[in-house]
């Protein structure tokens, strides 16, 4: 009787484990572009995608951190990814959106070129972040390969995190 | 051991809640030794502690509660006259409860503290001759203890509720009160567990107090409704001769002031807070909606009606705000309570006599404003006992009564609550202050000179800053009175002091009543705007530029009698500056204590409440900044941190208030061909703007469009082209064409920008009101194509050799 319980038990242990992979094999990111580059986010750390609105500047932080918005109700940073990045300033046009991430009670919105695409992509084909940009301080958390591209994955944890 | 969890909980909440009315009760047992009704509480304390310890197995709380139980036990008998000596160790066992009871709330064990030399001193007080038992309770002992505590509790409560038929203790064999206890204890639990979720997170320091101590004690009875009793008067004024009086007072009260209350957690009362907050603003953004629709649709009859809407929404939603404020009131007695006990510590350490005079008490306050100015408040009157009261000696020599007073007051005055707190002691001698603050190279020779006496009180709030010659035990190590600065400041209150040398010192703490909703000046910088606690702001000023003087690199300015030391809320913020300034500016007097302030700021936009909101954790600690709020129109504006400007006022450098040199941003670039140039064609009418567009293309310019006024200003201010000029027609919806060049004339790198007007009013006043409005041309419609286009060509200076 023992046998047969531990039989099942395994098999349903089996069974979990099976579904766990398949749910584990897949990540699911959103793709955006900055710059000339495309990069991406776990689709469960962004809370809202919105159009640009007015935002307050706020004084004394450094040029990245363009200030503060209101979504409803709440006061959030607003971080331009450009600047974060190193590169020039842009305009804001209507490809121009705020990605709104959170990591915990720790939220942002982040300015963005323009978004791409909602991307499923396989943990296998997810490298880890090349050498020269591994370590406690980068951003990148690895990565993904497709077909015709590479796709840096960010880590939202680190954008999330204040640095001055 | 859930179970037992459980109980320890409860355990402990009575306990603490038992051992903060116990300080208040032993002081004033101090004065009145005989007050039975004192000391029968007081050893009921003791003995609830005791007995519910002994069955949770804390051996050396029961060891110690035991026997201070004995001294009071026999002091209640009259067997033992309560001395100061006696009290000193019954507070010093006091003191011991509390450390092993929190001990066992961190740890669940009270071990570690050793309670031997307490309990010899307690039995010497009883004699000598008191029995030294061994911290192992016998089992059989505690129960009857337990049973001993049952029975208290329940000829008391008898007296409020009849419902209990009490069963006869004395009858029972050990069998059946073990049977009994059981019963208890079970009825016990299972109510507890049914108060416990009506009170689940609320911790032992919560707002308990106001409830009666008595519904404590009762076990078993079902009161449905919590009693409470008048707490204990919390002054000791006229204690020697009005004792009676008071004693014969106490239980009457006690009848008269029963009040119906619920205990309510306080996430719940901070939700309900931040709900009220919403609501603030969304009022805030009606108002302006009405104001608004006001404007457009003025003398339509449905306006008088929208009108009482929004003045009943907005009061409805004041007195709720009031309200909810109200529920989180705390009297501010219950900071008050443990001075008592703390200045009889004092006095008898420093070897002074000392009163204390406490008025006010009931006066209420924010729970978190309350939770905050505790420890400021035990520097200050610690500071006082040290070094304000003088020893009784020099008091007699100098006439004064032996013994030194300090009066605690507390009372409403406008919207905030005053905390004052006055002795009659020596005072604060200004020379000394300067003296010692040169010496420690806190302040500066010339700073000393110039300073007057109250910025000279205000040096002990220096951090380093200590009068003492000798550092005692109780202040004087160097900090302290900067912590009280500190910390008042951090609930937005301010310190005044007030001081005659031989007479007294007075401090008054000014605080808000809330800290979540508050009255800003909203003011503006070139295109932001900044929100200044109205708390702060003494007046403000209109001042022209030339009132404006420069003093070693600063700005200042005269206010009447005064020289006030300037500074742009621009240079603190690094506003970037787009607009023209004007010729006036308006400063804003800050006024902190003792210190002032002109901000100076464009405009003054008006008066608000607001609701704090913090900028999280992202951007938190921004100096300058204090939070941020929501306004009308749903934008953020970042609450300016009073406190924080006026340090980083010493720092910034003044940039002068007449910019000569601010158009680097109309670098001219070089034109290297026809469609360099830009022209923004500014209509509302499509025909018009196709018939100017058909004129001016042959000169191969880049043309922009836009249909009226505030289109034409937004597509400026985005800055996508260098415009040369700009055709502006006069009739347009939203913003006309003279509001659109006075606009456009505020920007400095707009200035010189040649505005053309295009338009068939042919008036002499239209003209008139072009140029004033600073339109460089005026070309009447209809017009030739080829007028238009050399009056542009002219205008931007166009060079021949681009054209075909």
């Amino acid at each position: 009787m023992s046998d047969k319980l531990k039989q099942i038990i395994k098999k349903q242990t089996q069974k979990e484990n099976e579904n766990l992979d398949h749910a584990d094999d897949v990540v699911q990111l959103v793709g955006f572009i900055i710059g000339d580059e495309e990069y991406a986010v776990p689709i469960l750390s962004i809370q809202e995608i919105i159009k640009p609105f007015p935002w307050t500047r706020v004084p004394q932080v450094p040029k990245y951190v363009i200030g503060v918005f209101n979504m409803r109700g709440a006061v959030i940073p607003l971080i331009d990814l450009r600047l974060k990045f190193g590169l020039s300033p842009k305009k804001h046009n209507e490809d121009t959106r705020f990605i709104v991430m959170r990591d915990g009670d720790d939220i942002a919105g982040f300015v963005i070129d323009r978004l791409t695409m909602a991307i499923r992509i396989k943990n296998s084909n997810i490298g880890p972040a090349p050498d020269t940009a591994s370590g406690d301080d980068t951003a990148i958390d690895g990565v993904g390969k497709q077909a015709d591209k590479i796709i840096t994955i960010l880590k939202v944890k680190k954008l999330l995190q204040r640095d001055f | 051991m859930d179970e037992f969890q459980e109980i320890l909980q409860d355990f402990l909440v009575e306990s603490f809640e038992l051992i903060e009315q116990l300080d208040q009760d032993l002081v004033e047992l101090e004065t009145r030794p005989d007050d039975l009704e004192l000391l029968n509480r007081i050893f009921r304390v003791a003995h609830t502690v005791k007995g519910a310890s002994s069955f949770l197995n804390f051996d050396v709380l029961t060891h110690l509660t035991h026997h201070m139980e004995d001294v009071l036990n026999k002091a209640r008998h009259g067997e033992l006259r309560i001395t100061p000596n006696i009290m000193d160790v019954i507070l010093e066992s006091i003191d011991l409860m509390k450390a092993l009871l929190h001990t066992i709330r961190d740890t669940s064990s009270d071990d570690g503290i050793d309670v031997s030399g307490c309990v010899v001193r307690l039995d010497k007080c009883t004699g000598g001759k008191g029995d030294i038992e061994t911290p192992a309770v016998k089992p059989a002992a505690a129960a009857k203890e337990v049973v001993g505590e049952v029975e208290v509790v329940e000829e008391e409560s008898t007296k409020e509720s009849s419902s209990a038929d009490e069963p006869d203790y004395d009858n029972m064999g050990a069998e059946e009160l073990e049977a009994e206890i059981e019963r208890l204890l079970q009825q016990r639990m299972a109510e507890d567990k049914a108060k416990r979720a009506s009170k689940q997170s609320a911790a032992c320091d919560d707002a308990k107090d106001e409830e009666s101590d008595e519904e404590e004690y009762e076990p078993a009875l079902n009161v449905p409704v919590a009693v409470t009793p008048a707490r204990r008067p919390a002054s000791l004024r006229d204690d020697s001769d009005s004792s009676d009086d008071a004693r014969a007072a106490s239980p009457a009260k006690k009848q008269s002031s029963v009040e119906q209350t619920i205990r309510v957690d306080v996430k719940r009362l901070d939700h309900l807070m931040n709900l009220i907050g919403e609501l603030v603003l969304a009022k805030n953004r009606l108002i302006k909606i009405n104001d608004d629709v006001e404007e457009r649709y003025e003398g339509e009859g449905f306006l008088e009606e929208l009108n009482q809407v929004v003045s009943i929404v907005s009061i409805v939603t004041t007195d709720l705000q009031i309200a909810v404020m109200k529920t989180r009131m705390l009297p501010i007695g219950k900071v008050f309570n443990k001075f008592p006990r703390m200045i009889r510590d004092l006095s008898r350490e420093l070897n002074k006599k000392i009163e204390l005079e406490i008025f006010g008490e009931d006066t209420e306050l924010d729970k978190s404003i309350v939770e905050e100015i505790g420890d400021p408040l035990v520097h200050i009157i610690r500071n006082s006992c040290d070094h304000g009261i003088e020893i009784p000696e020099i008091r007699l020599e100098q006439g004064k009564s032996e013994t030194g007073t300090i009066k605690l007051k507390a009372y409403n005055e406008g919207n905030q609550i005053v905390i004052q707190i006055d002795d009659d002691g020596k005072g604060l001698d200004v020379e000394m202050l300067k003296r010692k603050s040169l010496e420690k190279g806190l302040i500066t020779e010339k700073e000393a000179d110039n300073m007057s006496d109250k910025e000279a009180f205000g040096l002990i709030f220096k951090p380093g800053f200590s009068t003492a010659t000798v550092v005692t035990n109780v202040s004087g190590r160097g900090v302290g009175m900067d912590v009280v600065k500190t910390n008042i400041e951090k609930v937005n209150g301010i310190i005044d002091i007030d001081s005659e040398i031989g007479i007294g010192t007075s401090m008054k703490l000014k605080i808000p009543l809330t800290l979540a909703i508050i009255q800003a000046l909203l003011v503006g910088v070139q295109e932001e705007q900044y929100a200044i606690p109205l708390a702060s702001v003494l007046e403000t000023v209109r001042i022209s530029k030339d009132e404006v003087y420069t003093v070693e690199g600063r700005s200042v300015m005269r206010l009447r009698e005064d020289v006030l030391s300037l500074v742009h809320i621009g240079d603190i913020f690094e506003v970037e500056r787009i607009l023209d300034s004007s010729e006036y500016a308006y400063v804003v007097v800050l006024g902190l204590g003792t210190s002032k302030l002109g901000l100076i700021v464009d405009t003054l936009v008006g008066q608000e409440e607001i609701v704090i909101k913090s900028l999280g954790d992202f951007l938190k600690g921004i100096e300058g900044i204090a939070g941020a709020t929501i306004r009308g129109d749903g934008g953020v504006t970042l609450i300016v941190d009073v406190v924080a400007i006026m340090d980083m006022a010493k720092h910034v450098k003044a940039t002068a208030l007449i910019d000569t040199t601010s158009d680097a941003a109309m670098l001219t670039h070089e034109k290297t061909k026809a469609s360099d140039y830009a022209v923004m064609i500014v209509d509302d009418s499509k025909t018009d703007r196709m018939i100017m567009r058909k004129a001016l293309e042959p000169l191969g310019i880049t043309l922009v469009e836009a249909g009226d006024g505030q289109e034409a200003l937004s597509i400026l201010k985005q800055g996508d082209h260098n415009f040369d000029a700009m055709l502006v027609d006069i009739e347009m919806p939203r913003m006309d064409g003279y509001s659109l060049a006075t606009e456009i004339k505020k920007y400095n790198r707009y200035k010189n920008l040649p505005l053309i007007a295009v338009t068939s009013r042919t008036g002499k006043a239209d003209r008139m009101r072009g140029v004033e409005s600073g339109m460089v041309e005026y070309i009447t419609k209809p017009y030739s194509a080829d007028y238009l286009m050399s009056v542009v060509q002219r205008n931007i200076n166009f060079r021949s050799e681009f054209l075909k």
